[in-house]
């Protein structure tokens, strides 16, 4: 449907108005191809093209006719049946009602929807082409052969058959899960009302009352947004920029030509590349608990005392992931532990081409290596990296991994309020969404919780393109 | 041009989507094809059911045992295949109500699960004239209660001895010791050994709070809870938790800490259930003692330790294709014999009756001893998290030094929220 | 003369040792790094050898070394260590994935790099569009698109999962492609080429760093995700699981305590293909991400 909507509105102008002309000066075949797509290719010579498309039209027909309909006819109420079973000795099986499931007509529905608007747009350009093989055979001209026509698609319309699947496959893993969430967003989808033995049904905004105002829940779910967007904004700030800047200064590190044998140092940083990020996060995870061995080591030679001298702990170990404090401080850590190798091994490349006479240039001008990577490494790096950086953070406000795994059944939360919600300090925005759905079945409020999540990852995105394409107009 | 992406475009969704629009009606006609099938057996034909049964990692060669038994002892009626998959029974139900629709016929869960199960309408209510009575009638009355439901039974009592206790190591405690856990926590900090039991968890958190006689428990909606902690005397009880984690002799442990800090001969005793006082019989060997909960100072009084009982329960699928061979699978399961047969090989305390009197175990002698003062779980899935917050606070010694009346009013207002 | 002689040779001196020591504290601080890096890898790799099955919360070295953990999830499969079944599905997910990946990214990037048409534009915006909205929130859904499909609880299901949206991840690709001289492929369609044989003969050949890049991403996919397996593959018939879940199944509460040098050495064995890879193809890797980097 996202395809269809763009083409309409990125129209050129002429589709409707090339349709409607095709259609009221067309000839009968190319207006019943309307109806009918094939009919027209047969009119005009075209026996091939005219199976084909008939047999793509019948295979929409088919499906609307045994369940898109049916599904959208309910989209309104999202089904009225409720399951019923009961036990039927004779046979041993459970006699189950024709019940509605909420949730399969939403799927249905959206995927009708879908497959109606393609079936129009796709019935209307069926005519428009008619009506350009009506006139050229009105010219006396031949039309194209089918070889012809398939030729078409290796060369002017090559894009056609490269993107083909590739947007088949976004459509049906992507757009239409996507249309779904967004709509369980508008209804009472949670714990009491879960399919199939269950009905749910559409509330309009009363889920975002809920996380904004207003709705019974209102004092810990608004609290707790903020909270955990806060803390998923800082998150992605430090995870991005330290890793970043890590890996850049390791690399010139490694690089500057008073470092031997630079080749062995970058492999030694490189291993943990080699551990899949699963595995080292729940070892890692094993690795700082509280009765750890990190712990254990860190009693021995004495920092555990140190700490709680200082009164930075209260406890007998250092609760690296189990105090909301340390747990940030830990995870930001590990986060680097992971990341710095990628993002050397990435600033080595870019290094590598930052032109020498640049730097040869601004040696012989008398530049300290300071001043060198302030004005000229460093603008370069986020002159080529800067759109990456973004990609970044976007990245790593949706980091569900770390978070996850390092977090998950090892922290509980401190604070009242968010435990009420059942978010805690270290929760991500899509971390705490998980476990909304996985836990507490709470669909909707997850629902809501990651369309704001769009709406943050968008709104920064936006911001900071246009941040970066203002200067680097200034720049070059 | 931008016909051609359309039209393939309409056209290869169009054909995967008359897949699942086939699937569906597929569905729908398979439905009565097996009801016709199911008449057929009837007349003599034997009928080929495949049923899946779910339980934990560790209980998969005895299920496959009994589920073979099974399979011999009914191959003149019917054609049995039988698959074991695993699903740890405490969080049974996070995969089940994933989607009821692809979960097992017939899985194994812990009773707390119960309400939430049935509320999904994932278990098939057991029917009068599918042995009902003698389920009934051959298990203790507790745990047919724990997989009752306004009346109506949703599940197979499977085990006794889900809930938790104390064990100790008998060499450093004596019988008169594990009655009072000052004496306890006293007798470890003096020797520089712990005791654990994880308070960073409703679970066993709980047992102070009911002790004191405070409430907790399910609404009649099924899903939101009502609870007193913050009335008196929660607030004191809430001082005496944090007195005793406090306690150099008393230690918090999580599940997955407890067996290494128990190998590395830290720890003389334990609050936990029969998955970690395995471990411990295992280093204690014969010193390893079990017993009820100890009593604990609130206001200068001893008060006992009360407990959540907790029962392992098989259920059947209501979505099951079929339903009536999984109950008689989740039956078999449940029997005199194979419940004898899994204390023998598991060493899990039988809720059949007549198994029950030939089994014999520490763990079990302490949860009988211990049942007077344990309560069903009926507790909503709110209380989970706002439990687990103030455990953990108590747990580090209330380190920002909240009041503690203000800690119970929090929890409280948590634990009774309403569902959003 | 001398006393110079022997100021400059003093001086020298002092640069020398200046710089021996200089060079010595450069390396020391390298080497205390390499080591904060290495020392999980260190403990992963020695607890995998451990005699003690759980967790040894006291000593960074074990106490005996042995083999059983790896001959054990090698050979002896029970249902919580069948590391060759799940490494070969794996594997073939994998195999699939990446070849499915590799030519939707490849595609879609020549497409948007190459190829002028009308709604490019759109397409690519809304394409960075969707990439915005967390991929977890649509996983509930995905699992009943498939299920609608009836392809839940198949490898197949789960390669066209990973696979599906492949195409949303072809930025770095593309940037790559706009690097490739437009002359070039001015003067093939000259020659007579059509756009199909310019993108198989000359693009697809020039552009091996970033299809090693590709390959490389696309093929550690199945080996790293176990959210989105696991809730495909929900079956609880562990023979059907990938590693990611059956190695995560092991750190579960009742079998971490069993199984936690077991999971230790299923991590290293499973690092060894993918260092195998990485070795074999860093060159590739690291200019198909710079290159594509740069301009993407």
């Amino acid at each position: 449907m996202a395809k269809t909507a763009v083409r309409l509105d990125s129209g050129e102008k002429g589709f409707f108005g090339s349709f409607g002309e095709a259609f009221v000066k067309g000839d009968i075949f190319t207006k019943l191809s309307f109806v009918i797509w094939g009919l027209g290719y047969i009119g005009h010579g075209q026996l091939m093209k005219a199976l084909l498309v008939t047999f793509v039209q019948g295979l929409g027909l088919y499906f609307l006719a045994t369940s898109g309909i049916q599904s959208l006819m309910k989209f309104g109420t999202l089904g009225t049946v409720k399951m019923e079973s009961t036990f039927d000795f004779a046979t041993m099986k459970n006699v189950v009602n024709n019940y509605d499931n909420s949730f399969s007509i939403l799927l249905l529905s959206v995927v009708s929807i879908i497959v109606i608007v393609a079936m129009v747009a796709a019935g209307m350009m069926v005519v428009a082409s008619n009506y350009d093989l009506q006139k050229i055979r009105a010219q006396g001209k031949k039309t194209n052969t089918f070889l012809q026509d398939v030729n078409v698609y290796l060369n002017e319309k090559f894009y056609v058959t490269l993107l083909t699947l590739p947007v088949l496959g976004v459509v049906i893993f992507t757009i239409v899960p996507l249309f779904i969430l967004i709509a369980v967003a508008f209804t009472n989808y949670d714990q009491q009302h879960m399919p199939p033995s269950d009905l749910f049904t559409w509330v309009g905004f009363a889920n975002f009352l809920t996380l904004f105002g207003g709705g019974g829940l209102t004092a810990t779910f608004g609290y707790s947004f903020r909270k955990v967007l806060t803390w998923t904004l800082v998150w992605a700030f430090f995870a991005t920029f330290t890793t970043f800047f890590g890996g850049v200064l390791l690399a010139m590190f490694i690089n500057d030509k008073k470092t031997k044998l630079p080749k062995l140092w970058r492999t030694l940083f490189m291993v943990s590349i080699a551990v899949p990020q699963f595995v080292t996060l729940l070892l890692v995870r094993n690795f700082f608990s509280d009765t750890g061995i990190f712990n254990t080591m860190m009693a021995n030679c004495g920092v555990t005392g140190l700490l709680r001298n200082m009164g930075l702990i209260h406890t007998t170990y250092i609760p690296f992931l189990t105090d909301p404090g340390w747990a940030k401080f830990t995870i930001i850590m590990i986060n680097i532990w992971i990341g710095v190798p990628y993002q050397m091994l990435i600033a080595t490349g870019v290094l590598m081409n930052i032109p020498a006479d640049m730097l040869e240039a601004a040696k012989i001008d008398g530049a300290n290596p300071v001043q060198m990577f302030f004005r000229i490494t460093l603008p370069y790096l986020l002159n080529v990296q800067g759109p990456a950086l973004v990609t970044d953070f976007v990245k790593n406000i949706n980091n569900f991994n770390v978070i996850y795994l390092l977090t998950q059944d090892v922290f509980a939360t401190h604070d009242q309020a968010l435990a009420a919600s059942n978010a805690k300090e270290v929760d991500l925005l899509v971390t705490w969404l998980f476990r909304l759905t996985q836990e507490y079945y709470n669909y909707k409020m997850a629902a809501v919780i990651g369309i704001m999540v769009f709406i943050v990852c968008a709104v920064f995105t936006v911001v900071s393109f246009r941040f970066i394409n203002k200067r680097e107009a200034t720049f070059s | 041009m931008k016909k051609a992406i359309a039209l393939t475009l309409a056209g290869a969704m169009a054909l995967s989507l008359a897949a699942c629009g086939g699937s569906a009606s597929v569905a729908a006609s398979e439905s009565t094809a097996q009801s016709g099938a199911a008449e057929s057996t009837a007349t003599g034909a034997i009928e080929d059911v495949t049923l899946t049964m779910w339980g934990a990692e560790e209980d998969q060669d005895l299920l496959r045992q009994i589920s073979d038994k099974f399979i011999e002892e009914n191959k003149d009626k019917v054609n049995l295949t039988i698959n074991i998959g695993v699903q740890s029974e405490s969080e049974c139900k996070d995969t089940v109500l994933n989607d009821p629709e692809a979960a097992a016929d017939v899985y194994a869960f812990a009773d707390d699960q119960l309400n939430q199960l049935v509320a999904a309408g994932a278990l098939q209510e057991i029917p009068a004239e599918m042995n009902l009575e003698d389920v009934k009638t051959r298990n203790s009355p507790a745990s047919v209660d724990a997989a009752t439901i306004d009346g109506k039974l949703y599940a197979y009592p499977l085990t006794a001895d889900n809930g938790y206790f104390m064990f100790y190591d008998s060499s450093f405690y004596t019988e008169e010791d594990v009655k009072s856990l000052d004496t306890m926590l006293e007798k470890a900090a003096a020797a520089g050994k712990k005791v654990s039991m994880d308070l960073a968890n409703g679970w066993y958190l709980y047992s102070f709070y009911a002790g004191a006689g405070l409430e907790l428990g399910l609404n009649e909606d099924g899903v939101t809870n009502f609870c007193n902690w913050n009335e008196a005397p929660g607030a004191d009880v809430t001082q005496a938790i944090i007195d005793i984690a406090k306690n150099p002799g008393f230690v918090s442990l999580k599940d997955e800490s407890f067996t290494g800090e128990l190998k590395a001969g830290n720890l003389v005793a334990g609050v936990n259930g029969t998955w970690r006082a395995n471990d411990a019989a295992e280093v204690w060997g014969d010193n390893y003692a079990a017993c009820k909960l100890p009593t604990y100072t609130l206001n200068g009084e001893q008060v006992q330790m009360a407990s959540f009982s907790g029962f392992k329960l098989i259920g059947v699928n209501r979505h099951s294709k079929n339903v009536g061979w999984a109950m008689m699978l989740a039956d078999y399961v449940t029997n005199e014999e194979n419940e004898t047969l899994r204390f023998e090989m598991r060493g899990q305390g039988p809720s059949n009756l007549k198994a029950l009197e030939n089994a014999a175990s520490p763990a079990l002698t302490a949860v009988v001893a211990q049942s007077e003062f344990a309560s069903l779980q009926r507790v909503g899935n709110n209380f989970w998290t706002p439990a687990e917050s103030l455990g953990s606070i108590l747990a580090k010694g209330n380190a920002e030094g909240k009041d503690t009346q203000a800690l119970v009013d929090e929890a409280v207002a948590g634990i009774t929220a309403p569902v959003a | 003369m001398t006393a110079t002689n022997a100021t400059v040779e003093k001086q020298l001196q002092q640069g020398r040792t200046k710089k021996l020591v200089g060079s010595l504290f450069r390396h020391l601080f390298l080497a205390v790094l390499a080591v904060i890096w290495l020392v999980p890898i260190a403990w992963l790799v020695l607890t995998s050898f451990s005699t003690d099955k759980g967790i040894n919360f006291k000593n960074f070295v074990p106490e005996g070394f042995t083999l059983w953990n790896y001959t054990n999830i090698l050979f002896s499969s029970d249902t919580v260590t069948q590391f060759p079944r799940w490494f070969m599905n794996t594997f073939v997910v994998a195999c699939f994935n990446c070849v499915i990946s590799t030519c939707f990214v490849l595609m879609v990037a020549y497409a948007f790099s190459c190829c002028r048409f009308k709604s490019r534009s759109l397409l690519q915006n809304l394409s960075v569009t969707v990439n915005l909205f967390p991929g977890v929130l649509a996983m509930i859904a995905v699992y009943f698109v498939l299920k609608n499909l009836n392809l839940t609880n198949s490898h197949a299901g789960l390669i066209m999962v990973y696979a599906g949206s492949s195409g949303l991840g072809y930025l770095i690709c593309k940037g790559f492609f706009d690097t490739v001289p437009v002359a070039l492929r001015e003067a093939a369609k000259l020659d007579g080429a059509s756009e199909a044989r310019i993108f198989f003969q000359i693009v697809i050949p020039m552009s091996r760093p970033i299809l090693v890049y590709t390959i490389i991403n696309s093929f550690m996919m199945p080996w790293t995700d176990f959210v989105m397996a696991k809730m495909i593959l929900n079956s609880g018939l562990s023979e059907n699981w990938t590693v990611s879940i059956g190695l995560y199944n092991m750190l579960g509460k009742a079998l971490i305590n069993n199984y936690f040098s077991r999971f230790c050495a299923g991590g290293v064995l499973v690092s060894i293909p993918i260092s195998i890879l990485f070795v074999i193809m860093q060159k590739f890797y690291v200019e198909g991400i710079t290159a594509g980097a740069a301009k993407g």
